[in-house]
């Protein structure tokens, strides 16, 4: 009963939005008028395209990149805040700053940094040999994408695991002392334990967003060079802005199936933290 | 040598710790620069002279002024939207445990993982059939999408954190649950609700997918206004003053709340 106002809103904003695009994606539209049962068509055009499974590899490769980064990065700088509150609060708040830069002057902000004539760190690397024309270079332009990406979402892996880190009882860190554990061991066996829970959420939450980077990505090299930057949202925003309601929903729908095949695997995954933990606590 | 090495796991922490608070403020060193020098040739003055000419065209648009506005209000309404359905849903989920709990929390999430333009044709078409589309309120509501789940998320932890004695005192003082959350629980959650806002607000105050679709012609908000600025004479140090100042109340807001940034976020019993 209690759940039943965000069940209602979540219903008109996400769910019949969602229905509709179920709708589409089997239909061939010309106006919203007039309408042709294509059945699977799209879906099939779709899983049949390498074009489709390239940027569904390139995705992959990136949220995986993006998660190999920022994890332990994340949980590195979560450590390392200082005790004192003081400093804890102005060192978060500090690291929080690039989550509140609108979402399209991300990519200009990066851009202008390295900006060759012009940029901070474009005029340093550049004098260490970094290529002016680095959008040129494959490696460059993901390189730059990962450090965008990690630049604006690490934060909020440090703010995550910092609240599971504060849930911790001095005691236990006292006792750690007393037995003479190793920082390593105090991290292993006692902020470990609290951190899973909280770090399945960042994890989810980092996949999901960098699984389908769009508004960022795209600026800094156009999904170049050769596509090589070519992400899985790309494709679908380009659809989208073409009006092509068919294949854009049988999109949409694709994507939708990865989001909840990726939140049941991850209730899979709590599952079986929870079992073996009811124990110990 | 055990002293040693915790000392020099200390340095390694703040290097690490400095480090990337460098590269954090790095291309905000950049954007502030470039707001304060003339990157467009204009009359009476030259590419590259330091000027506060950026500040005084960004108070003189009444685009820019009224994208400034209109960010204010949707995401204002937004948090107003936002957290009174949010909160007895953070209730139910701290503090009954019922039937599919933990699949809803989940079902809620997916909606916040949900990339926004999968949802961008049909939310527009849905919005302009109810006649919210070009307006603050469209936008408002589009961003529950994802302000909703993480406000369930953030409010569950704060509400866990209270004694639940403190509930059971209350039901035998006579107090009905509804009353309760509202004369006794709120007060002690203030915070968290603060917390809450605040997150609403960052999240709502950045997206761009779903205003960008939403305000064709009207209610622009200051994401879309610095997107019109980018044309065939872009005037980069107006935009990155835009940037800046766009900047400026969640950077007051962030301070404020930094040592409650950190609390919520609780994965605990869900």
């Amino acid at each position: 009963m209690y759940v039943l106002p965000s069940v209602m809103v979540l219903g008109v904003v996400g769910l019949i939005p969602l229905i509709t695009v179920v709708n589409y994606s089997v239909f061939e539209i010309f106006t919203l008028e007039s309408r042709f049962w294509v059945a699977a068509e799209w879906y099939k055009t779709l899983v049949t395209s390498s074009r489709f499974w390239a940027s569904f590899g390139r995705s992959s490769l990136f949220s995986l990149l993006v998660l190999s980064i920022q994890i332990p990065l994340g949980i590195a700088l979560a450590l390392s805040i200082p005790k004192r509150r003081l400093w804890a609060g102005l060192s978060l708040a500090v690291l929080s700053l690039p989550l509140l830069v609108p979402w399209n002057m991300i990519p200009a902000l990066w851009l202008s940094l390295l900006n060759a004539d012009t940029g901070i760190l474009g005029q340093l690397l550049t004098h260490y040999g970094w290529p002016v024309a680095w959008k040129d270079y494959t490696a460059l332009t993901w390189i730059v994408i990962l450090a965008m990406d990690t630049w604006h979402w690490t934060s909020l892996v440090v703010i995550l695991s910092y609240s599971a880190l504060s849930t911790i009882p001095a005691p236990y860190y006292q006792a750690a002392a007393i037995d003479g554990a190793r920082p390593w061991q105090v991290f292993r066996h006692i902020q470990l334990p609290k951190l899973l829970h909280v770090l399945l959420m960042a994890v989810l939450l980092r996949f999901m967003d960098s699984f389908m980077i769009y508004t960022e990505a795209f600026p800094i090299n156009a999904g170049g060079p050769n596509d090589a930057s070519l992400f899985l949202a790309i494709d679908l925003g380009e659809e989208i802005k073409a009006f092509n309601y068919g294949p854009s929903a049988a999109r949409s729908v694709l994507y939708f199936l990865i989001v909840l095949t990726v939140a049941w695997l991850f209730v899979k995954a709590r599952a079986g933290l929870d079992d073996p933990q009811a124990g110990r606590v | 040598m055990m002293r040693v090495s915790h000392r020099a796991l200390a340095w390694c922490k703040l290097v690490l710790l400095l480090a990337f608070m460098i590269f954090t403020i790095l291309p905000l060193v950049q954007m502030t620069a470039l707001s304060f020098i003339v990157t467009l040739p204009r009359p009476g003055v030259t590419v590259g002279d330091t000027t506060l000419r950026n500040f005084a065209n960004i108070i003189n648009d009444p685009a820019l002024r009224s994208a400034f506005g209109n960010s204010i209000a949707y995401v204002l309404i937004n948090i107003a939207l936002t957290i009174p359905v949010a909160l007895p849903a953070a209730y139910a989920f701290a503090r009954l445990s019922f039937v599919g709990d933990k699949h809803l929390f989940f079902s809620f999430i997916a909606f916040r993982i949900t990339p926004p333009v999968v949802l961008t044709l049909p939310v527009f078409q849905l919005f302009s059939t109810l006649g919210i589309v070009n307006s603050v309120f469209g936008i408002a509501l589009a961003h529950t999408l994802f302000n909703l789940p993480v406000s369930i998320w953030i409010l569950q932890g704060f509400i866990a954190a209270v004694p639940k004695e403190m509930d059971e005192t209350a039901f035998l003082d006579g107090y009905s649950r509804p009353r309760f959350i509202w004369k006794i629980l709120l007060p002690q959650i203030a915070s968290g609700i603060a917390v809450t806002a605040f997150f609403c607000f960052m999240f709502s105050w950045v997206e761009v997918v779903f205003a960008r679709i939403l305000t064709t012609t009207n209610g622009k908000p200051i994401s879309m206004a610095l997107s019109a600025m980018f044309g065939f004479q872009t005037d980069i140090g107006l935009i990155m003053a835009f940037t800046l100042v766009s900047m400026l109340p969640g950077a007051v807001l962030l301070f404020a709340m930094r040592n409650h940034l950190s609390r919520g976020f609780k994965v605990g019993q869900i």
